[in-house]
């Protein structure tokens, strides 16, 4: 009954949460300045269209709610809008997109917490924390995303799951490598490891509940480095998954393609903190 | 310790496999005897009618079967599907002969009915198709076709260059409009993959052959990567995965010139211009003292005379550009006017002028008589490098003059609002590519009711004497039959220009190219297209 | 929380030494030395020039000063924002938890790229640069916080099931006790949060000079340096671009050795 009860909570949390967000990009998009305005409009040829088309847009798109009204409509009908760059229904733009960034945003997360953890582990053993050690992170973070892109035509290897999985890598080793060096310092474990007791034993059994609650947190925060990562590598990379098309659309004012988009990212969020949440929210229960 | 050995090892293991996908091969793999180049951005439309982008152009360039097309190198109008045609004196009346034998790229037969169908289409409101407005008032157009061969088209006044409008309009299937995918042209719309590329195939049945008798078009098709990162499209060049690259910046030029000697080429100035101008709206919401400043043209001369337009050209364009004083580059041979006399860079001038029109220095600063310090911003779109690095050596060009400039970037969108919505600014750094060397085809940005007057847009009556005199000399030159008399009228509006100042130009930037040494037959010229006009003539070395 | 001497000194030091280089009379870190861009070292120019012909020494010591004294700030205002809207969520009622919550989530997803437009067109056209460059930190730092703010109150929970805390509670300490008492166990959470976002904010300011915002020319800005790095062009005339990052990592790995944990 009550996993029922918390069900129910998380949807309606769902609901609540797409409807602020809703609201909160119209807005944005809609006041920022350039919404009604075109580069082709400065071009010999094609200004007249495009003036003719942003001003029938115009006045369509006068009053904000009269906009959020139309949209939030188009959604419950199940049909998300028209691309206001392509013409094509949003739909069909972003279906094959979503699938190839979901498949970077894995790769790279999977990949970014094995280097994470396998680095963490071997510098939170060390009897002193070198400075030498956190310089190799130190240096992925210090590093644009743009240039080790560049880095990477460079080199002639390498592509975006690397990118991303170092970014997301050193940004987890520097959490991890703190919260690991304290689990090891609690006083069992510190008489087990005097003790002579397998590493592997240790980690399973002991290391691993203990630092699980803070991993559930760390967890959803390097889901959020990614996302946030996800733009710029895909642009850089052109690779044709969602975050090169947030972009094209919020360079070209497209709302419903970013409608689309915040709202998958924001769902995302969500989900990924409810599941980290879980088990501690059993645990109370 | 056994443990690190084996983290060790994990790690190892999993960077290796990551670094050995080479994911930046994003471009599709060629197939034989395909051309290959970038475009930018996905084109919107690939309907020919429609185009109203640059890589929908491009799309609609190599795949349209056009009744003429304008040669690029030698700039003159050539029939293409047309065997002949002539103008009548009036120049109301155009007739086409249309070849023997031609067909759509589907085996269909092109007869004059398709071709006036496709130029009706282009002309119907319904379409809004921005070649339309070429034709001044498309509404009276009239198209016959007295048999099926002869294409008959009736204009309700004369335009100037009717010829190079036809360059633009694709001939397709009567009744049936396919988006590119049957074409009349040297090829066809064979695959489309959104974001990633389009791949053009060679149209079997395009009966032209060129001067060796070789059937066009000589390559196997084109593929069309879509990849905007200017590393990537190096990248792709010094691969082979691209043959062409165009618009190359100054310091890849330089780069490649090092690498691959023999692939890049300077082809001189090109016919775009660089250029900064101040707001001179009334209704702008700037204050009234700095609306005297840029109305002023002491103050404006000043400015001119106060930037050094050859440290722009060595240190921005590393050597490649050309100092610039008018519109009309020295590229354009038949239209630049050799005897300009314009305001040359002379810091000592330029403070004379200022003293002279009643500004002057307080301590290291510039005020005007009013007692306000001579302080402003330029803008520019933020992403160009070139422009942002003009506008910081600008800005110590004109501090030497005591005025204190601040330098904005902005994106596009925003930019474009303030310029030509609301007038909320006050010096602004743009370019502007002139795609063509007819100056009629500038002519909304010099006639003073045209939006595009971007000093002073959209106004009523001319504000200044100097505007009324532009726009009398350049609807002189649109309507003149002489060409003698339209030279003058447009070398007129250089020197007011020039004495005026409403743009004050600063460099031609050069027309840098890259091509692989495999690609044949190129023949780079400065008009857009310009490394690929004559694609149907391009063939990969090795190739039949 | 203890404090390393050492590695404190040797920044000390470095922030000194790059204000003593922009300082020092004649130097100008935007006089352009027109028949000089992008020269290697010379004697007038010990770190070479960029690619305008400014002196590269000076401009990277003013840009030290100008970023890092923005970042840092933008970060502890970040952190400690975090710090507290978690810690409050964790132990406020599960009402006030679940509204805090909601609102984050909903943060960390709209656009914001959009609010940065809107303020940039609300700024005057001639915000002098370093006026511009505290608005960019300003809104940087109050749009960072919510990524962290979820890990906190995540933490926050977790340790509101520990024994002390349970303890302190039935001893009948307040929210607001309690509040201090947690927060310097969450630092294993908010310490490394901070040292993350220093570069990543030196970063963000030069990505949003595309919109406007940002260190204005002809201010030195560092993640503008950084951005330079993308142009392979670049990278081959001259080996002096790797100046600024290598001084970045420095700095950065000097913050992460100060604070001793126990």
């Amino acid at each position: 009954m009550k996993q029922l009860h918390h069900l129910i909570g998380s949807l309606a949390r769902a609901l609540l949460l797409v409807l602020l967000v809703m609201i909160g990009s119209t807005l944005l998009v809609r006041l920022a300045p350039g919404y009604l305005s075109d580069a082709r409009e400065m071009d010999a040829h094609y200004g007249n269209t495009v003036r003719a088309e942003l001003s029938q847009e115009g006045a369509r798109s006068h009053s904000v709610p009269e906009m959020l009204v139309r949209e939030a409509g188009g959604w419950l009908r199940g049909d998300a809008g028209v691309s206001r760059q392509f013409g094509v229904p949003v739909r069909k733009l972003i279906g094959p997109r979503l699938a190839v960034t979901g498949g970077l945003l894995l790769r790279s997360l999977l990949l970014g917490w094995a280097l994470a953890l396998c680095a963490a582990l071997m510098t939170s053993l060390r009897r002193q924390s070198g400075i030498v050690w956190q310089a190799p992170a130190t240096l992925l973070l210090a590093v644009p995303t743009a240039a080790m892109a560049t880095l990477c035509l460079l080199a002639g290897g390498g592509g975006p799951v690397l990118v991303m999985s170092l970014l997301v890598a050193a940004r987890d080793f520097k959490f991890l490598c703190r919260i690991l060096r304290q689990a090891w310092l609690e006083p069992h474990l510190l008489q087990a490891r005097a003790q002579g007791i397998r590493m592997g034993r240790l980690l399973a059994a002991h290391v691993a509940p203990a630092i699980a609650g803070q991993l559930g947190a760390l967890a959803g925060l390097s889901l959020v480095t990614a996302l946030s990562a996800l733009v710029p590598v895909e642009v850089l990379f052109d690779v044709p998954g969602l975050g090169q098309l947030a972009w094209n659309a919020a360079m070209n004012r497209d709302l419903p393609v970013l409608l689309a988009i915040t709202l998958l990212m924001a769902l995302a969020v969500t989900s990924s903190s409810m599941l980290s949440g879980q088990p501690g929210e059993w645990e109370s229960a | 310790m056994l443990m690190g050995r084996v983290v060790a090892g994990i790690l190892l293991a999993a960077l290796a496999t990551t670094c050995a996908t080479n994911c930046a091969a994003q471009a599709a793999s060629r197939l034989s005897g395909e051309l290959a180049w970038t475009i930018g951005y996905d084109p919107k439309t690939f309907d020919p009618a429609k185009v109203d982008d640059l890589d929908s152009e491009t799309v609609r360039y190599l795949t349209g079967g056009v009744l003429l097309r304008f040669n690029r190198l030698t700039q003159t109008v050539e029939p293409r599907l047309a065997e002949s045609w002539s103008v009548s004196p009036d120049g109301k009346t155009i007739t086409f002969r249309l070849r023997a034998g031609l067909k759509f790229s589907d085996g269909s037969a092109l007869t004059a009915r398709d071709a006036a169908w496709s130029i009706r289409r282009v002309l119907l409101p319904a379409t809004a198709a921005p070649v339309a407005d070429e034709f001044v008032v498309p509404a009276g157009v009239r198209v016959d076709t007295p048999d099926t061969a002869t294409v008959i088209v009736h204009l309700p006044q004369r335009v100037i260059g009717i010829g190079k409008v036809f360059d633009e309009i694709a001939i397709e299937p009567a009744d049936r409009p396919t988006e590119g995918r049957v074409t009349s042209g040297p090829f066809f719309v064979a695959e489309y993959q959104r974001s990633q590329y389009v791949r053009l195939r060679k149209n079997p049945y395009y009966g032209l052959r060129d001067a060796g008798g070789a059937t066009l078009p000589r390559a196997s098709g084109v593929l069309l990567d879509i990849v905007e990162n200017p590393e990537q499209q190096i990248r792709l060049l010094q691969r082979g995965d691209a043959d062409l690259i165009d618009r190359l910046p100054p310091d890849y030029y330089e780069l490649l010139r090092q690498k691959a000697p023999g692939t890049v080429r300077d082809l001189g100035p090109s016919l775009n211009t660089e250029q900064i101008w101040f707001n001179q709206t009334p209704s702008s919401p700037l204050p009234a003292w700095e609306k005297a400043w840029f109305q002023n043209q002491a103050f404006r001369v000043a400015v001119s005379q106060a930037i050094h337009r050859d440290d722009l050209a060595r240190v921005v364009y590393l050597g490649h550009a050309t100092p610039a004083y008018s519109f009309i580059s020295p590229a354009n041979s038949a239209w630049y006017n050799r005897a300009l006399i314009a305001p040359h860079s002379d810091t000592g001038a330029a403070h004379a002028g200022l003293l002279r029109a009643g500004f002057r220095m307080q301590g290291a600063n510039l005020v005007d008589a009013a007692g306000h310090p001579v302080k402003f911003s330029i803008l520019t779109n933020a992403g160009n490098d070139a422009r942002l690095k003009m506008a910081t050596l600008i800005q110590q060009d004109l501090a030497a003059v005591g005025m204190q400039v601040n330098v904005v970037t902005l994106d596009f969108p925003a930019l474009i609002e303030r310029l030509m919505h609301t007038q909320d600014y006050e010096a602004c750094l743009l370019g502007l590519e002139n795609v063509d060397a007819d100056p009629n085809e500038m002519a909304n940005v010099w006639l003073s009711s045209s939006p595009n007057h971007q000093w002073n847009p959209s106004e009523k009556t001319p504000a200044t004497a100097w505007e009324a005199e532009i726009d009398k000399e350049m609807n002189l030159q649109a309507t003149s039959q002489k060409n003698a008399e339209r030279k003058a009228a447009v070398d007129r509006v250089q020197q007011i220009v020039a004495d005026e100042e409403p743009f004050i130009y600063l460099v031609y930037p050069n027309a840098l190219v890259a091509i692989s040494p495999r690609l044949e037959g190129a023949q780079p010229a400065v008009i857009e297209p310009g490394l690929w006009w004559n694609a149907e003539d391009l063939r990969l070395r090795g190739t039949r | 929380m203890k404090i390393r001497l050492l590695p404190l000194t040797l920044l000390a030091a470095l922030v000194l030494g790059a204000s003593a280089m922009v300082a020092l009379p004649g130097a100008s870190y935007a006089h352009q030395d027109r028949e000089q861009p992008l020269a290697g070292a010379t004697l007038r120019h010990p770190a070479g020039t960029d690619a305008l012909g400014r002196d590269r020494l000076v401009r990277v010591s003013a840009s030290l000063l100008l970023s890092l004294a923005g970042a840092l700030a933008a970060s502890a205002f970040t952190t400690g924002t975090a710090a507290a809207v978690g810690a409050l969520a964790a132990f406020a009622p599960r009402g006030v938890a679940w509204l805090v919550m909601l609102v984050c989530d909903a943060f960390l997803a709209l656009p914001w790229l959009f609010l940065l437009m809107m303020v940039r067109s609300a700024l005057p056209l001639q915000a002098s640069p370093a006026h511009s460059a505290a608005i960019t930190f300003l809104v940087l730092a109050a749009l960072g916080w919510p990524a962290c703010a979820r890990a906190v109150y995540r933490g926050g929970l977790g340790m509101k099931r520990a024994e002390w805390v349970l303890q302190a509670r039935a001893s009948g300490l307040r929210g607001s006790q309690m509040i201090r008492q947690v927060l310097p166990n969450l630092l294993p959470l908010l310490l490394p949060q901070f040292l993350v976002c220093v570069p990543a904010f030196v970063i963000a300011e030069a990505n949003l000079g595309a919109l406007g915002l940002g260190i204005g020319e002809p201010l030195p800005s560092w993640g503008g340096m950084l951005l330079e790095l993308d142009n392979s062009a670049l990278l081959f005339r001259t080996q002096w671009v790797y100046f600024p990052v290598a001084l970045l990592i420095l700095v950065l790995l000097l913050l992460e050795a100060i604070p001793v944990e126990a």
